[in-house]
């Protein structure tokens, strides 16, 4: 992950003013920063999203392609997670430097997916045991600013709930073979019910305190993070420490409980301004959004507001 | 082959025309009578002895249908649910003669082995961190070790069964004590049979122990699995993946290590599907089954001092 | 573990100074005596213990200890279908890993020179032996046959892991159970008994003994690490029950009368009458526990 070099003094400082409920940029304690969401951007997936926070950027792309179901489960399909760091986002990922960042990304992600409730799988079955839907989901981190995790998981639900998957028919014929047809209709497609997609909250333990999407300063400051996934209704489906340091076990309960709280808010407003933006249709206008609670630093200001309030 | 998430090889970043567009789109794809599963994306080796392309576990063929666990009662082995019921745990240190120091660890079926060597020279050399050592893990499974044979390529489960080996070791480390070299901790998983994460914690710490690493604490490893309304701790191979009877409510796996004197967690782990109070409940579940575990590992340690420290006045 | 701090122990200096810096003229100084550093005489094989079955997710298993190296054998069996030109036989599929766990010498990543030199050695045993004969892994000729994949993995090394990984597989052969498998005569799909399950054949009860010369001349048997990176020629022989020559492996090195081959060749036979025994023994044992 890209570092920075932060000075004893400004860590102090840091440190100091989140005691006090106050950060660098402004923002309280669990807070995020600015967040902007763009779906349908990439034309040749089928199902795409852009979502940057701060100066964090990725794109995720997701592409729906016929496979075989894994012999153990044979009725339902299943999702691929790769992540991909762009040399672009941070120059120490040039090279094989990104390699390992990916791989702990991903593998995070197929621990997130790891449940029944999160998608439904059974959905994706085409004909049990011999075809289903693959989604390979497809991650691209084009800046990195600390909260990556964050970035990712907001990203990857908009992608599914903008992803369209053709509807298919199948036919047996005489010889007891199988035809598959796919509907040439752009229209006439099966759509996900994402509504039980997790979305990660990443909490940084700083000084005796923890802040939601911190910045790469903060991040420098702090000696572990918990990341937790949270469903709309609240339940967790998947939790990890991240970073060198260790956590006392009653910060890990008030980090759980405060990152369900924050998880759990996230989810009515980013649904409400995705069905928004989906409504707009194909001529809409680029749709921002900023989440609650968040004094407005961004970088550039929106040029239009929704009401995710 | 593997039912291990691995990224597929042919998945390139939606880039140029959909691969789908060229297979499927306005063609009729044909599918014949039950082929052989053709499930394979192992590149070519040929550094090792090869097989036939493809080959099939087969239990994928058996007739008797796979048992569903019972979600109550005692457990398959006669553990008890919902108690804090850990294996009996046999540990040995110093077993390898080539390694700085060594633990073998068995808890019912799952046996693993644990070797660290150095400190010595870091090999990268353009990262050296002037005040502090680095610690490298890798974790691995022999072929044979789960029910299902693995690929002698290490597959992406293995490098965050790694990740999770560091990140739960390096805060018991002392670090800043090996400036500008590194402890090398390999972990070699002979037999899964549940819970390797937390006891390749619990195995590492000791071989580092018996290596003389200077540590802040011992890294004791735990872990429970939650279904429905009750729970297992320290699961089995099958409780861990087999599918249980009852809806997917309230379901899911947490593994936690412990540093028991300095009461911190250093790793911790969760997946499936859990209300928080579930979770909540489940690392202090953890935490009392490391407090089970400390007394048989502290007693492995000290023996394995004692037989090195005689050895060492008489010669 | 050779390690600087062995300096300080309170043993004679010169004696230990020398192992460290001029192992060599360490060693030396025990073969004129005709003993080892570690007490053997020179054709003496280390302690050999075994272990067999141990491991309950393998369909057939070993652990071999021969003195400090320590192989572990595991056997997965799985269906596949038989190639086109041998429509009536199995495969058996060996590979020898030395994973950096064994040693500091062997880094993490590919099988490295070593490890390949000893799979292909191993399979090449294998397949010029027959110790099982790959019909007997036929299932439906042309259509079904077993796969033996025979992963040896080297938890310890410590010299010699040619015949230790002998000795783990043989044993690890003689333990593997595998499941019936009948064909359904209407889907023509494979179906397995796990619960009923058969023994292999073994054909024949093939030993290696490895040997090293020391100083183009001192035959010295069963080496150590330290022993084979100080020799000058190693040497490995397979022989079988009927004290037939299976395989003489000296790959390089210096040159070797008849004589010392003659030498060799016979004090394989005795190890390999030793090795049967014990595997005997020992198989005997787990199944009278079983």
């Amino acid at each position: 992950m890209a570092r920075v070099q932060v000075s004893e003094a400004e860590k102090v400082y840091i440190l100091h003013g989140i005691r006090d409920d106050l950060r660098v940029d402004g923002r309280g304690c669990e807070d995020y920063r600015h967040m902007e969401i763009e779906t349908d951007v990439v034309s040749n997936t089928d199902g795409s999203a852009k979502v940057t926070l701060g100066h964090t950027a990725v794109l995720v792309g997701v592409k729906a392609e016929i496979g075989k179901p894994r012999p153990t489960v044979p009725t339902e399909g299943y999702l691929e997670f790769f992540v991909d760091c762009s040399a672009n986002a941070t120059p120490e990922f040039e090279g094989r430097g990104g390699e390992e960042l990916g791989t702990e990304l991903s593998n995070t992600l197929y621990k997130v997916f790891n449940n029944k409730r999160s998608i439904d799988l059974k959905s994706l079955c085409i004909c049990a045991g011999e075809h289903c839907w693959v989604l390979y989901v497809d991650v691209l981190l084009l800046q990195c600013d600390g909260n990556l995790y964050d970035a990712i998981s907001v990203a990857i639900k908009a992608a599914l709930f903008n992803t369209k998957i053709p509807k298919v028919h199948i036919s047996s014929d005489d010889e007891g073979g199988k035809e598959i047809e796919l509907s040439d209709d752009p229209y006439d497609c099966m759509r996900l019910n994402v509504e039980n997609v997790p979305c990660i909250v990443t909490l940084c333990k700083v000084g005796h305190r923890h802040v939601v999407d911190a910045t790469l300063q903060e991040k420098a400051c702090s000696v572990a993070s918990l990341i937790i996934s949270v469903t709309h209704k609240g339940t967790i489906t998947c939790m990890r420490k991240v970073g060198g340091g260790s956590l006392d076990p009653e910060s890990i309960f008030e980090m759980t409980e405060a990152g369900k709280r924050v998880g759990k808010a996230l989810h009515a407003p980013l649904m409400k301004l995705l069905e928004q933006e989906e409504s707009l249709g194909k001529k809409r206008q680029k749709v921002y959004t900023c989440f609650p609670g968040l004094p407005l630093v961004s970088p550039q200001p929106p040029r239009e507001e929704s009401g995710a309030k | 082959m593997t039912n291990s998430p691995c990224p597929h090889p042919d998945n390139k970043p939606f880039s140029g025309q959909p691969e789908k567009e060229k297979t499927w789109g306005g063609k009729r794809f044909r599918a014949g009578p039950v082929a052989w599963v053709i499930y394979f994306n192992m590149p070519t080796d040929t550094k090792r002895v090869r097989g036939p392309e493809v080959s099939q576990s087969p239990s994928l063929f058996s007739c008797d249908p796979a048992a569903v666990l019972p979600s109550k009662g005692p457990r398959a082995d006669g553990r008890r649910r919902d108690q804090v019921d850990v294996r009996p745990v046999f540990v040995r240190c110093g077993l390898v003669s080539q390694a700085k120091g060594s633990a073998y660890l068995e808890a019912g079926n799952t046996k693993l082995m644990c070797c660290v060597y150095g400190p010595r020279e870091t090999d990268r050399k353009d990262e050296t961190d002037m005040k502090c050592g680095r610690l490298t893990t890798d974790m691995r499974f022999a072929p044979f070790s789960c029910p299902e044979r693995g690929s002698w390529i290490q597959g992406s489960q293995d490098k965050d069964f790694s990740l999770m080996l560091h990140e739960s070791l390096q805060p018991a480390i002392c670090l800043h004590k090996y400036p500008r070299s590194q402890i090398e901790v390999s972990v070699m998983v002979l037999e899964n049979s549940g819970s390797v994460l937390a006891h390749a914690v619990t195995c590492a710490s000791l071989a580092l122990a018996d290596a003389g690493i200077e540590m802040y604490d011992l890294v004791l490893g735990c872990s429970m699995r939650q279904d429905g309304t009750s729970y297992v701790v320290d699961p089995s191979y099958m409780e861990e993946n087999g599918c249980s009877s009852v809806s997917c409510e309230n379901q899911g796996g947490l593994t936690v290590a412990f540093l028991p004197s300095l009461n911190q967690i250093s790793g911790l782990q969760s997946d499936g599907d859990m209300t928080e109070e579930t979770l909540t409940a489940g690392v202090r579940t953890c935490i009392e089954g490391c407090y089970k575990l400390y007394p048989v590992i502290q007693r492995a340690l000290t023996k394995a001092v004692r037989k090195a420290a005689p050895s060492q006045s008489e010669s | 573990a050779s390690d600087v701090s062995v300096l300080w122990l309170p043993l004679p200096r010169s004696l230990l100074t020398c192992r460290t810096a001029e192992p060599l003229e360490y060693h030396r100084s025990f073969l004129k005596e005709n003993c080892r550093p570690d007490g053997r005489e020179l054709t003496e094989f280390r302690t050999t213990t075994l272990n067999i079955g141990s491991i309950s997710t393998a369909d057939g298993s070993a652990l071999v200890k021969l003195g400090n190296t320590t192989i572990i054998c595991g056997i997965k069996a799985e269906l596949a279908n038989p190639t086109v030109e041998a429509p009536g036989k199995g495969y058996i599929v060996p590979n020898v890993d030395l994973p950096p766990l064994c040693s500091s010498r062997f880094r993490p990543g590919p099988p490295g020179e070593e490890a390949q030199a000893a799979s292909q050695f191993i399979a090449d045993v294998i397949e010029s032996s027959e110790v099982i004969k790959t019909e007997d892994l036929s299932i439906d000729r042309g259509k079904l046959c077993w796969v033996l994949y025979c992963d040896l993995m080297c938890l310890d090394y410590d010299g010699n892991i040619l015949d230790a990984c002998v000795i783990a597989l043989l044993a690890a052969l003689k333990n593997t159970r595998l499941p019936e498998v009948t064909i359904n005569k209407e889907t023509s799909a494979p179906e397995v008994n796990l619960e009923k399950r058969w023994e292999l054949q073994i054909h024949k009860h093939l030993v290696s003994a490895s040997f090293c010369i020391f100083d183009d001349s001192i035959l010295i048997s069963d080496p150590t690490a330290e022993e084979e990176t100080l020799s000058t020629a190693h040497l490995t022989v397979v022989t079988d029950e009927d004290d037939r020559l299976c395989s003489v492996h000296k790959p390089g090195g210096t040159s070797l009368s008849g004589e010392r081959l003659q030498e060799c060749i016979s004090r394989a036979t005795t190890r390999q009458r030793e090795i049967q025994k014990l595997i005997a023994k020992v198989a005997h044992s787990v199944k009278k526990a079983q």
